[in-house]
């Protein structure tokens, strides 16, 4: 256990003074929102002070008289994480990116943007669109800041094409909790040169440094693009469809699933019921949601065709098409729609986002079902069946929150265990904050935990950045062996 | 044999539209066309009906060639048959020689027993062609239809509800007749794989100014229109309000006085 220092006046002065009284919060003036992130279940603490910081150069001063003094400090993007990530578990000084807000500049010979941290997913999409290039990651979560995707390597809906966030960094600045400022990676291409620095910070989650700036890869946009759906009767018909997709050479941006509860709860949620429930006089009760690009028009048919011997051979009801503009908006944003859906008919939620083998999907969301309802929990499940990153929603709207709570822990210990029983991971996505510490460490063992512990203190020696989150512990006992 | 006439149009996007703030007009150039979103709850509605009873869909609409596209989307989704009024006659036309036209062409390939029209469109926004063209076809109408209740082609009527502005109506009218839908109960379909690669290929029936018999020269496009639009602006928004609420009526009333007091209203 690290002994910290106090806040002192003079220290909160100090801060004050180096972004100046606009930016800078103490006590009451702090927004609530800054001693939580998207799931409140894992617990909420308030920090002493919030820096909304606008450069480089105030996060490296913020720094180096945090590690002088010993202040925990936990960097914040938009807060949309799921696993507490962004949580200041011991108060302190938090340091939100939100104003970093600024796409830099565009490189259209070397196809990549240099952009601050803050700029929101959406809206940098939306530039790179408006600059004819296509920014490839598209987590469901739109309004996530690009450094907080790059600090939990966030995947979404076109991994399976695409690969995840890391395979857009080209390079970085990254301040130290040291405050020492340090440029990883160049943007080019490839790099065998030596240990990356670059990809260990993606997915680092701000324990070993707080990212700036980014330059991203970019890619041309694909010219046409069609989406799919493929509703059946069943969940587990729809899941053994995948990898016959992946084998009809059609190279899918995105394959997604949905079972039938989170389309009704997103339907009555949104009032945008366009995936059907209903059809052909057959109930749905799990879909596909494929997405095909390709360079003419000419070129997506023949895909289609390929997918549609795909869909009857798998027993799908049908192929329904998704084509116009207005169509793949009300369709795509239903689907992004879902974690919101859920949150908002439910009382208590606690989350998993593990990735297990695609042929092992079906079993695994059978298992979690019945674990859940065992514990008089009801569960909502959909994801990235091309990758087999499974969100799973464990929820109850009739317990108290510390009858769910050991409850909930029942489920998750058992579908965890269950995941890496099957060879998977425990995070495809949403990273392990402080929330699944304990069940990352199951799953990679004492030995890499270890090394990853002293990863953290070759970063960080006085331990002030975020504390408690993937391989630290905040509480007595616990901690480096 | 049941037949059904549906009535669409192709409409620019209209998230995708913007209004030039210096003359007024629409800037639709490189904006891409989609179907009048309300038109697919006319379609929809008639595609349910054929389902139960079915019957034969007709889908026109007038416009420049490249409407055909809003056609074939008709066609992927269950129309029969899909018919395209163009030419460089037509226009400038408004709703008055629009429903003349789309009337005159209409009738020279059938009649029909019932047909839909969106409730309105998301450009014009007029809601003018419905009832214009139940008075050119001659038969009865129905406007801001949300459910059909029952069919009874013997007794030539049909039961339908009606949104209104404190409820339903419910009405029965007689066959010919023509309705204006409303999205309520019609959320339209996704197409499947087979019907849009089936409408990719489809005729068209074609039909310019001189494939369609009698047609008054007079009476179409712009010459044809009894409106013309000199100007389009934005429209200037009201300041918002303030709402008054002290917990009472008779302390919202004190707290209302004292402000209009302090401006020198009162």
């Amino acid at each position: 256990m690290e002994k910290y220092g106090k806040l002192s006046p003079e220290l909160m002065e100090e801060l004050r003074a180096i972004v100046g009284k606009e930016r800078f919060f103490t006590g009451e003036d702090i927004d609530p929102n800054y001693s939580h992130d998207e799931m409140p279940i894992y617990g909420s603490h308030m920090p002493e002070a919030v820096c909304e910081v606008e450069s480089t150069r105030e996060v490296s001063e913020i720094l180096k008289l945090c590690n002088e003094h010993r202040i925990p400090v936990t960097p914040r993007g938009a807060g949309t994480g799921l696993v507490g990530g962004a949580v200041p578990l011991l108060g302190g000084v938090v340091i939100s990116t939100v104003r970093m807000n600024k796409i830099l500049d565009y490189d259209m010979k070397n196809l990549c943007v240099r952009t601050q941290v803050g700029v929101l997913l959406q809206d940098l999409a939306a530039d790179a669109a408006e600059h004819g290039l296509f920014y490839p990651p598209d987590p469901g979560e739109k309004t996530a800041t690009v450094g907080g995707n790059v600090a939990t390597n966030a995947g979404g809906m076109r991994a399976v094409k695409y690969g995840v966030t890391r395979d857009y960094v080209l390079a970085m600045t990254v301040v130290l909790p040291t405050g020492e400022i340090l440029e990883l990676g160049k943007a080019v291409c490839k790099s065998s040169s030596g240990y990356s620095l670059l990809q260990l910070m993606c997915g680092s989650e701000g324990t070993l440094g707080i990212i700036t700036e980014l330059t991203l890869k970019l890619i041309p946009a694909p010219p046409h693009d069609v989406s799919l759906l493929m509703p059946f009767e069943n969940l587990a018909d729809a899941i053994a469809s995948v990898p016959d997709i992946k084998l009809a050479k059609l190279d899918p941006q995105s394959i997604e699933f949905m079972d039938a509860d989170i389309v009704r709860s997103s339907a009555a949620f949104t009032g945008n019921s366009i995936f059907p429930q209903k059809l052909q006089g057959r109930e749905v009760g799990g879909c596909i949601l494929v997405t095909l690009v390709g360079n003419s028009e000419d070129e997506l048919y023949e895909k289609m065709d390929r997918l549609n011997d795909v869909a009857e051979k798998a027993g799908a009801i049908d192929l329904l098409v998704v084509d116009t503009p207005s169509l793949k908006k009300t369709v795509w944003s239903a689907r992004s729609s879902f974690l919101t859906a859920i949150e908002a008919d439910t009382k208590l939620v606690d989350e998993l986002d593990v990735v297990v083998p695609v042929d092992k999907i079906a079993e695994f969301l059978v298992y979690t079902r019945q674990v859940g309802e065992e514990q008089g929990l009801y569960v909502r499940n959909f994801g990235h069946a091309g990758d087999g990153n499974l969100h799973i929603y464990c929820c109850s709207n009739t317990m108290t929150e510390e009858e769910f709570i050991p409850r909930v822990k029942v489920v998750m210990g058992k579908c965890y265990s269950e995941c890496a029983r099957f060879g998977g991971q425990v995070s495809g996505e949403h990273a392990i904050g402080h929330a699944k510490k304990e069940y990352l460490r199951e799953s990679v063992g004492d030995t890499a935990f270890r090394l990853m512990s002293q990863i953290k203190r070759v970063f960080d020696p006085n331990m002030i950045l975020n504390p408690g989150k993937v391989c630290t512990y905040t509480e007595e006992g616990k901690g480096e062996d | 044999m049941l037949k059904i006439l549906v009535c669409v149009k192709q409409v620019p996007d209209i998230d995708l539209v913007k209004m030039d703030p210096e003359t007024g007009n629409l800037v639709r150039d490189g904006v891409p066309s989609m179907i009048n979103p309300l038109d697919m709850n006319a379609l929809e509605a008639a595609l349910r009906l054929k389902e139960d009873m079915g019957g034969e869909i007709t889908a026109i609409t007038m416009g420049p060639p490249a409407a055909e596209a809003v056609l074939r989307e008709c066609l992927a989704l269950g129309a029969d048959r899909a018919v395209l009024v163009t030419g460089r006659e037509f226009g400038g036309a408004d709703t008055l020689s629009t429903s003349y036209v789309i009337a005159k062409a209409a009738l020279q390939l059938g009649s029909y027993d019932l047909i839909f029209c969106g409730k309105e469109t998301v450009d014009g926004a007029t809601g003018q062609m419905g009832s214009q063209l139940a008075e050119r076809f001659g038969t009865s109408q129905v406007t801001s239809m949300s459910l059909i209740k029952s069919l009874d082609m013997e007794r030539g009527s049909i039961v339908v509800e009606r949104e209104v502005e404190k409820g339903v109506e419910t009405i029965e009218a007689r066959i010919p007749c023509l309705f204006t839908v409303e999205k309520t109960n019609y959320q339209p379909r996704l197409p499947n794989y087979r019907g849009k690669k089936a409408a990719r290929t489809a005729k068209i029936i074609t039909m310019g100014p001189g494939d369609i018999e009698g047609l008054d020269e007079k009476l179409i496009g712009v010459p044809g229109s009894g409106t013309i639009v000199p100007r389009i602006y934005p429209p200037v928004l009201p300041e918002a309000g303030q709402i008054i609420d002290e917990g009472s009526a008779a302390a919202s009333a004190v707290k209302l006085c004292a402000i209009l007091a302090a401006e020198g209203r009162i």
